[in-house]
């Protein structure tokens, strides 16, 4: 039996689209060869939908129903104030900043200069039009991607991106701070691809930045996959912040492969966002390595956030730690889903997984859904998931000691999220998120009497 | 002045009436226990001082000063001067115990109009407060009273109570689960704010703690009302009758 779909107007859209834009994208070649099996194999699958397991609530042929590919922008008129004031509590971050307007390296807001020894990061378009063979195995997509019709879109429309290469043992001390910021009034789909490789024992921090700018574009729509290849030995912290965007729709997908005995620690903030997809794959290339995934996902209005994590275990001994902590207003929706996967020869795995929400009204909802698929019998997982009103023993606690009642809350909701928070080691860093985040708390709750 | 006026009270939404009509004067510069069995009420007791919403008051009054306590809000209580050192001390995670300090001393200060302590003159403060009743730096660090052993929430709440400077002063079962030592701790920090302008409630199911907090009068709750009133000297005949002749509930 053939089941036809029915294009929606955005699948139709996207589709005319590319025809449109495709020749102005970098890369020829295997390239342009790429991007148009991506767009076919796009074609066939349509957008997700609730009917397919892991978009179950997520449904995107029913919320995206008016998406268009962006049109190349015009010369960008951001300069680095509008960029500073767009990135808010991060902006004053000791780190080396790419900036990429519309989904293009602004080469002038970037500090490319000043990187520190066995550092190179470049342009992916830059590196698109060079077409090495090693990129093209990178690009081409494997069977899981092949399946993802959300990865597909991104491969078809890629315009730019970032490609950070660590050679073996170099410790850039400066994290790397990628900005992506909109210019236009249209908004439309910008698809962003970033590729990092760490070498053996070197270490790495990046932060992508999605910022929103006062009077920005009507409905951005941001399509990123970052692929993160970290070699043995090396520790990688990545982390990723949306926010006070409540127009934006964004689908992020975040690919991670760890060696022997490396570290990667992942947190993902996410604040007022219309909605969020962010999806991890992690996956790892040998044994005894540390895994750290993190996060806090903070929704009013009808805002709509999910995260998505796979976590695949296929060598021994490593340890896993992921961390959610959500706190939803009105009627927004958090989604969580978590599967961790432990092959039959990936013994003395040690996982645990934590998904806890804040529900701060009645109509707000929290979907969870923690999968464990366990094959070997050597191991410790664990995971739990709640979702609860702010205790109200302890508000009467803080209020007997004469702490006003609106105080009481926003000190415990913040202190709830804190928690999540606190998982970031990089002192700097963590006090810029959780600024964002007490920013966004207590935006329309005020706790003044 | 404490005066409670025929006071009932019933879990909130219709439930059970816990007390059954209690009348009680507490003049400042006195102590006053209240002795009685488990579930007499005097938890109950303590938490409707102290305004806490899961009880009902259906009739009678509670007036501080002359001005009635039902329509303040906890906080609105604490800036009068009430404060209620808990039997079980709330675990905060996440909430460092310097900023709750900081938080509640410079909200009731801000209430009563007095100016709120800048960053050194609070850490002066705390520091000088802590030192007396022998709380540790380490301690202050920590998130509120997790972790803290039974003795440490114990002394938490009396730094508090301290620092708050409050005149009408509730201990529910201050020494339960404490060991000797412990109790003569805070009984100690309990005593020094014994003074002419401040009132004391003290909570205890057990004569012991009144041999540290000597009070002026004592009163057996039981079954939801005062059933007897006397000196010090009831406690002590309290300890060895127990509270057989009182009836649980009232008839």
């Amino acid at each position: 039996m053939t089941v036809t779909l029915i294009k929606t107007k955005t699948e139709q859209g996207l589709l005319a689209d590319f025809e449109r834009d495709h020749a102005a994208l970098p890369g020829t070649g295997w390239v342009e060869r790429l991007r148009r099996d991506a767009i076919e194999s796009f074609g066939a699958q349509g957008l997700p939908h609730r009917r397919i397991e892991a978009w179950k609530y997520t449904d995107l042929r029913e919320r995206l129903t008016d998406v268009s590919a962006a049109p190349v922008a015009s010369q960008s008129t951001i300069d680095r104030a509008a960029v500073d004031k767009a990135l808010g509590p991060l902006a004053s971050l000791q780190a080396h900043r790419i900036v990429l307007i519309d989904g293009r390296w602004a080469a002038d807001l970037c500090d490319a200069k000043k990187l520190a020894k066995g550092v190179r990061v470049q342009s992916l378009a830059a590196a698109l039009v060079a077409a090495p063979d090693w990129l093209h195995a990178k690009l081409t997509p494997d069977r899981a991607s092949s399946a993802d019709a959300i990865a597909a879109l991104n491969l078809a429309f890629m315009s730019d991106g970032v490609l950070i290469e660590i050679d073996a043992d170099a410790a850039p001390k400066k994290p790397i701070l990628l900005v992506n910021l909109r210019s236009t009034d249209n908004g439309g789909l910008v698809a962003t691809r970033n590729i990092v490789r760490v070498g053996a024992g070197a270490s790495l921090t990046l932060i992508e930045a999605h910022a929103a700018r006062d009077g920005g574009p009507a409905q951005p729509h941001a399509n990123v996959v970052t692929d993160v290849e970290i070699g043995d030995r090396a520790a990688v912290v990545h982390i990723q912040v949306v926010a006070n965007a409540p127009t934006t729709t964004h689908l992020a997908h975040w690919r991670a492969m760890i060696g022997t005995e490396a570290s990667y620690r992942a947190f993902q903030l996410t604040a007022g966002v219309k909605l969020a997809r962010n999806e991890l794959t992690i996956a790892f290339s040998g044994p005894d390595a540390k895994l750290d995934i993190s996060g806090a996902f903070l929704g009013s209005g009808n805002d709509h956030i999910d995260t998505t994590l796979v976590v695949d275990h296929s060598t021994t001994g490593c340890v896993a730690r992921e961390l959610f902590k959500g706190v939803l207003e009105d009627r927004a929706r958090g989604v969580f889903q978590g599967k961790v996967i432990v092959q039959p020869e990936a013994q003395k795995t040690d996982g645990k997984q934590m998904a806890q929400v804040l529900m701060l009204s009645e109509d707000a909802e929290f979907d969870s859904k923690p999968e464990l698929e366990i094959y070997a019998d050597d191991v410790v997982c664990g995971h739990g998931s709640t979702a609860a009103e702010i205790d109200p023993a302890m508000v009467f606690y803080l209020r007997s000691r004469g702490i006003p009642l609106a105080q009481a809350r926003a000190m415990l909701t913040e202190s709830f999220i804190a928690e999540a928070i606190e998982k970031i080691e990089d002192e700097a860093v963590r006090e810029a998120l959780m600024a964002i985040a007490v920013a966004w708390l207590r935006r329309s709750s005020p706790t003044k009497d | 002045m404490l005066e409670i006026d025929n006071l009932h009270v019933r879990i909130a939404d219709g439930g059970a009436e816990i007390l059954t009509g209690i009348t009680l004067t507490v003049p400042k510069g006195e102590v006053h226990a209240i002795m009685g069995p488990n579930g007499s009420g005097k938890s109950t007791l303590a938490y409707v001082l102290a305004g806490r919403d899961d009880y009902e008051v259906t009739s009678g009054d509670i007036r501080w000063n002359g001005e009635s306590l039902l329509d303040l809000e906890p906080d609105a209580r604490a800036a009068k001067g009430v404060f209620l050192a808990f039997q079980y001390p709330m675990e905060i995670p996440g909430v460092a115990t310097m900023t709750f300090l900081r938080a509640s001393v410079n909200a009731v200060r801000k209430k009563r109009g007095i100016k709120e302590l800048t960053t050194p003159e609070f850490l002066k403060f705390v520091r000088a407060k802590a030192a007396e009743l022998g709380v540790k730096d380490e301690m202050l660090k920590r998130p509120l009273n997790v972790g803290f052993s039974g003795g440490e929430k114990k002394r938490m709440e009396i730094l508090q109570m301290s620092m708050l400077e409050p005149q009408l002063c509730v201990l529910d079962e201050t020494d339960s689960g404490l060991d000797i030592d412990a109790i003569r701790i805070v009984s100690e920090g309990a005593n020094k704010l014994r003074s002419p302008d401040r009132a004391m409630l003290v909570i205890t199911h057990y004569q012991r703690l009144l041999t540290y907090i000597q009070p002026d009068k004592v009163h057996v709750l039981a079954g939801g009302r005062i059933q007897k009133t006397g000196g010090k000297e009831l406690a002590l005949e309290l300890e060895k009758t127990g509270y057989a002749e009182f009836k649980p509930r009232a008839a």
